[in-house]
């Protein structure tokens, strides 16, 4: 059991709900699916395990029966007044309290405990909706309770430093364009595709809308019939400011959209703090396809690298350090 | 036809207006090709005009499921059932305190809006934007009220309104601006059940004027 004393904008997350979009069902869940999978696998976690996200931090935590647990987030952590790593998992005893600072770049950050937290699951998810009164944000003095675990570290405990996430205030996120271009003109795409969208403080879990240079529509107009919005949907409405639609986001709606950001990329988005800024490169559904691909097994091999299946070396090719997994055959 | 929506999800355009005709092959092609189980694919969605199909890019690509699903658009659709389901409404009063403004607006009784509004059979063309939310067709355009300038933080589960030209009702709590002319008492959206909404898309709705929900409540 997990005491909450200080609290941030914190919930209970996982991968959300899959399966009943066409029920009108968000698929809610983490904000930055590649933190939130990494902190699971520190603690030897599935992927999907329900953990907390805090947003921009100061968070304490106190520890009412020993856990195993793992901070994901460039933030600064204490246990016990001691300085601790993010990114590395550690033993935290009864009694020990567990101190996070606002993450110094990013936003979202995450905290998982070995074996889970438990939870009354809705839709086959724990994910927070409290729109639905699924869940509610976690306040000061409430308390979680984590599944029952083993206790045992893994093989390792610690992310290669070259993998621990970073997330810059400028971004240049890649889209698939579509699927209703014909509703912009091509000074529209234009002007998407080649200025610098801030995000605005109209933004939340559900999406973040942005503002910058004005999107032209085409003769077809702001409004579609409504159809189904898959994540990271770029929707523009009358005013010409793109909103992204992110992890809470509506199973539907009225907006023609642009484009939509790539699998890979919506951390990085959900990562931008209000102000920062984001730029849109257009990239092919192959390509993008190819880069998730990418990212999908640097997280397997994160996960066997911590189990001790694989190695990784830090090895210099042509004057540029970079981190190799190996596996002995 | 067929376009990427994004790197795991497609959508199928199967036309360009709010129709039955077009809806009805819309969800006769999406259970088609939601009971093929076609590897990859996780999630099948209908809309009014196109079928959103949802997938994981690292069993099956892009180009090889667009294949795939091209076999599924010559074939003839099968004929899609859809029930009635009667929605008892309190009308008016606590429930509906938008009614007398949407009978002034349009230079009717609060009798004449009930009885306009349940006349019609509606039909359901999709499920979204909230849980368990109907968009419905078919409302009698004479009762047709703008929205609400400013939207309420909070609408009770069951609330029926009015939104232009459209009509539906809260199947959660949430904030909305819609014109609140009646709340149902029946549960109309339920997680624990298997299937969690009690209106599916081609299904028809029936409201039904009813003056206190005191049945309703013992058989829910």
């Amino acid at each position: 059991m997990i005491e909450i004393i200080e609290a941030a904008g914190l919930s209970i997350q996982d991968l959300g709900r899959e399966g009943y979009k066409k029920y009108g069902v968000p698929v809610g869940g983490v904000m930055d699916r590649y933190s939130a999978i990494i902190t699971n696998y520190l603690v030897g976690n599935d992927r999907n395990a329900p953990l907390l996200e805090f947003f921009m931090g100061e968070l304490k935590l106190k520890f009412l029966k020993d856990s195993i647990f793992a901070v994901g987030a460039n933030s600064e952590v204490r246990l016990n007044g001691e300085k601790i790593e993010a990114w590395r998992a550690y033993i935290g005893r009864e009694g020990d309290t567990l101190e996070i600072s606002m993450p110094k770049n990013g936003v979202y950050g995450y905290i998982s405990f070995q074996g889970g937290i438990k939870c009354k699951k809705i839709f086959g998810s724990c994910s927070t909706y409290p729109q639905a009164g699924w869940g509610k944000y976690l306040r000061g003095g409430d308390k979680v309770e984590i599944q029952y675990s083993s206790k045992k570290m893994l093989e390792r405990r610690e992310l290669p430093e070259e993998l621990i996430p970073k997330y810059e205030k400028e971004q240049i996120i890649r889209v698939i364009l579509g699927p209703q271009r014909e509703h912009f003109t091509e000074e529209g795409i234009k002007t998407f595709l080649s200025n610098k969208y801030i995000v605005t403080e109209e933004s939340n879990r559900m999406g973040y809308r942005l503002d910058g240079a004005k999107i032209e529509h085409s003769e077809k107009g702001a409004d579609i019939i409504s159809d189904a919005i898959p994540l990271g949907s770029i929707q523009v409405p009358e005013n010409g400011k793109p909103i992204i639609m992110l992890a809470d986001h509506q199973t539907t709606g009225g907006y023609a959209k642009i484009g939509v950001v790539i699998s890979a990329d919506i951390p990085k988005v959900a990562q931008t703090p209000i102000g920062g800024k984001l730029k849109f490169k257009e990239v092919s559904v192959e390509e993008a396809q190819r880069i998730w691909k990418r990212k999908w097994n640097t997280l397997q091999n994160i996960k066997r690298y911590l189990n001790g299946e694989i190695r990784a070396l830090r090895v210099k090719i042509n004057d540029e350090s970079l981190l190799a997994f190996v596996e002995e055959l | 036809m067929i376009r990427a929506a994004g790197d795991s999800a497609l959508l199928i355009n199967l036309g360009n207006e709010i129709d039955e005709e077009i809806n009805e092959r819309v969800l006769s092609i999406a259970k088609r090709i939601e009971e093929e189980k076609i590897e990859g694919v996780r999630e099948v969605v209908p809309t009014y005009t196109s079928i959103y199909v949802y997938y994981d890019p690292l069993i099956v690509s892009y180009e090889k499921l667009k294949f795939l699903l091209k076999n599924y658009l010559k074939e003839k659709p099968k004929e899609i059932r859809g029930k009635i389901v009667e929605i008892p409404v309190i009308y008016g009063g606590k429930y509906g305190p938008d009614i007398e403004f949407v009978a002034n607006y349009n230079g009717l009784s609060v009798d004449d809006v009930i009885e306009i509004h349940t006349k019609p059979l509606y039909r359901v063309y999709m499920l979204g934007f909230l849980p368990g939310f109907a968009y419905l067709g078919g409302m009698d355009e004479r009762i047709a009220t703008p929205r609400l300038k400013t939207p309420r933080t909070r609408v009770p589960a069951g609330s029926v309104g009015i939104a232009g030209k459209q009509t539906g009702w809260y199947a959660i709590e949430s904030p909305g601006g819609w014109r609140i002319i009646g709340r149902t008492p029946i549960r109309t959206f339920n997680p624990n059940k298997k299937t969690p909404s009690i209106v599916l898309p081609g299904d028809f709705v029936k409201f039904k004027a009813i003056e206190d929900a005191k049945e309703y409540e013992e058989n829910d």
